[in-house]
């Protein structure tokens, strides 16, 4: 099982609790003797995304950018489950984890497909794998988490997902809360493969 | 109006924020500019900037800061990007958001007493309600940097305008330009966008059937300009997904 973590944290202290997040889907996964690939988004090198659509209209499938998100589409390619981490930013994902997200298109289709009722793009690749999303916050927010859960639900549709789950942790969870949910969602995204 | 004697005027300020990567050539940037036509023919004095133009530098930023410390309106457009806000927009609104924070608390008659913010939002597919959770994080954004929120406009279909003038996009606009009209007769005094205007801006640009076999031959029309035909399902970038890359940040067990 291949586990792919896009940690959208800050490199400051703000991304404190969003490291704790990511080193402990780290520890459980090789617990389970998965495979971990993870991506400390902030401060690598990944431009915004152009807008320009060469990667659906003139290189179907590569990015006119060369920079670090190259390899970042490959690993998705080849993840069962994806990870998310990121404080919620307006009920929203950080810019480092937005950043890396516009630049995903070249592994979708330009064509339009319906899926649950609604137009999307068909993905490039077949494998359809697992997603997890986990954001935090100061302390709770229930306006906050909902947009944050609404845009979870949003993202599975566009990517197809198997199993989705999402959780917000606030500032101050204990280590051991945290690997336990952790745990849990891992182990439901697992099964699901 | 008045003159004031530093040279400014009493006229209300508008600024508009264009959040599209693609800048002056956006469909955000047509359908921002022309509310702005008809807000500054309303009496407001208007000034329109691009979301990667201010963060191109410090300075830009500066001037940025300056625009929104000054105005009482400020609309944000831009196009839906994996079900939210482009990533610089993001960032922006955070650099906005911070100082603002900072500011309210050092300083709470920094601006003008209410200050409003609206936005626009426009996305390819052609459910106007996929930009639902866009708008949702805009008004959070309002309530965390201190504006009051004016709401917004949201469309779908927006490859349909094709980064072009309203104005040449033809009859299939027409409810868009009276959504726009509405809204800015409102906004113009220091109203919020109305609700009807919000519903009229939602509409359909053309039947959904009309849209999906449009864009999917517009797509393959493009490819094949380009001579990526045989191209299109390329899957070379993640056929070769054991490679291990060697920056620094990634980690693997």
């Amino acid at each position: 099982m291949n586990i792919l973590i896009l940690n959208g944290a800050p490199l400051n202290g703000r991304g404190a609790a969003g490291r704790k997040i990511a080193e402990a889907v780290a520890n459980e996964s090789r617990v389970k003797g998965w495979n971990v690939t993870a991506y400390e988004l902030d401060g690598m090198a990944i431009k915004p995304c152009r807008g320009c659509f060469a990667c659906w209209l003139k290189h179907p499938g590569t990015c006119a950018i060369k920079d670090d998100e190259e390899p970042l589409l490959r690993s998705i390619v080849a993840s069962d489950i994806e990870v998310w981490v990121s404080p919620v930013t307006f009920g929203g994902y950080s810019p480092a984890l937005k950043k890396a997200l516009d630049r995903s298109i070249p592994n979708i289709l330009p064509f339009f497909t319906k899926r649950h009722g609604e137009v999307h793009h068909p993905h490039r690749y077949d494998k359809r794998r697992s997603f997890l999303a986990f954001g935090t916050l100061p302390s709770p927010d229930p306006e906050a988490e909902r947009i944050f859960h609404t845009l979870v639900r949003r993202n599975a549709i566009n990517l197809d997902s198997i199993r989705t789950d999402s959780h917000v942790f606030y500032d101050g969870a204990g280590e051991a809360g945290v690997a336990g949910r952790v745990r849990e969602l891992l182990e439901a995204a697992g099964e699901a493969r | 109006m008045n003159a004031r004697t530093d040279g400014t005027t009493d006229k209300r300020k508008a600024l508009l924020l264009v959040g599209s990567p693609r800048g002056k050539s956006s469909a955000s940037q047509s359908i921002g500019s022309t509310l702005f036509r008809k807000l500054e023919a309303g009496g407001m004095e208007i000034e329109e900037m691009t979301v990667s133009a201010a963060l191109q530098s410090t300075e830009n930023q500066h001037r940025m800061h300056k625009a929104v410390d000054a105005a009482d309106l400020v609309v944000v457009a831009f196009p839906l990007y994996v079900d939210q806000l482009p990533a610089p927009l993001i960032q922006t609104l955070e650099l906005i958001a911070e100082r603002r924070q900072g500011t309210l608390v050092a300083s709470p008659s920094a601006g003008p007493l209410v200050q409003k913010l609206a936005a626009i939002v426009q996305c390819g597919f052609p459910e106007t309600h996929q930009n639902q959770t866009a708008v949702d994080i805009m008004r959070r954004f309002a309530k965390e940097a201190g504006f009051a929120w004016a709401g917004a406009l949201a469309m779908g279909m927006g490859g349909a305008l094709g980064g072009r003038p309203l104005e040449k996009a033809g009859g299939m606009v027409r409810n868009v330009v009276k959504a726009l009209d509405m809204a800015a007769a409102s906004l113009a005094v220091g109203g919020d966008i109305p609700e009807e205007a919000s519903r009229l801006m939602a509409r359909p640009l053309m039947p959904r059937w009309l849209y999906f076999l449009a864009a999917n031959w517009g797509f393959r029309r493009e490819i094949k300009k380009h001579g990526a035909r045989k191209r299109v399902y390329d899957r070379r970038q993640g056929a070769d997904s054991r490679e291990r890359p060697a920056e620094a940040r990634r980690s693997d067990s």
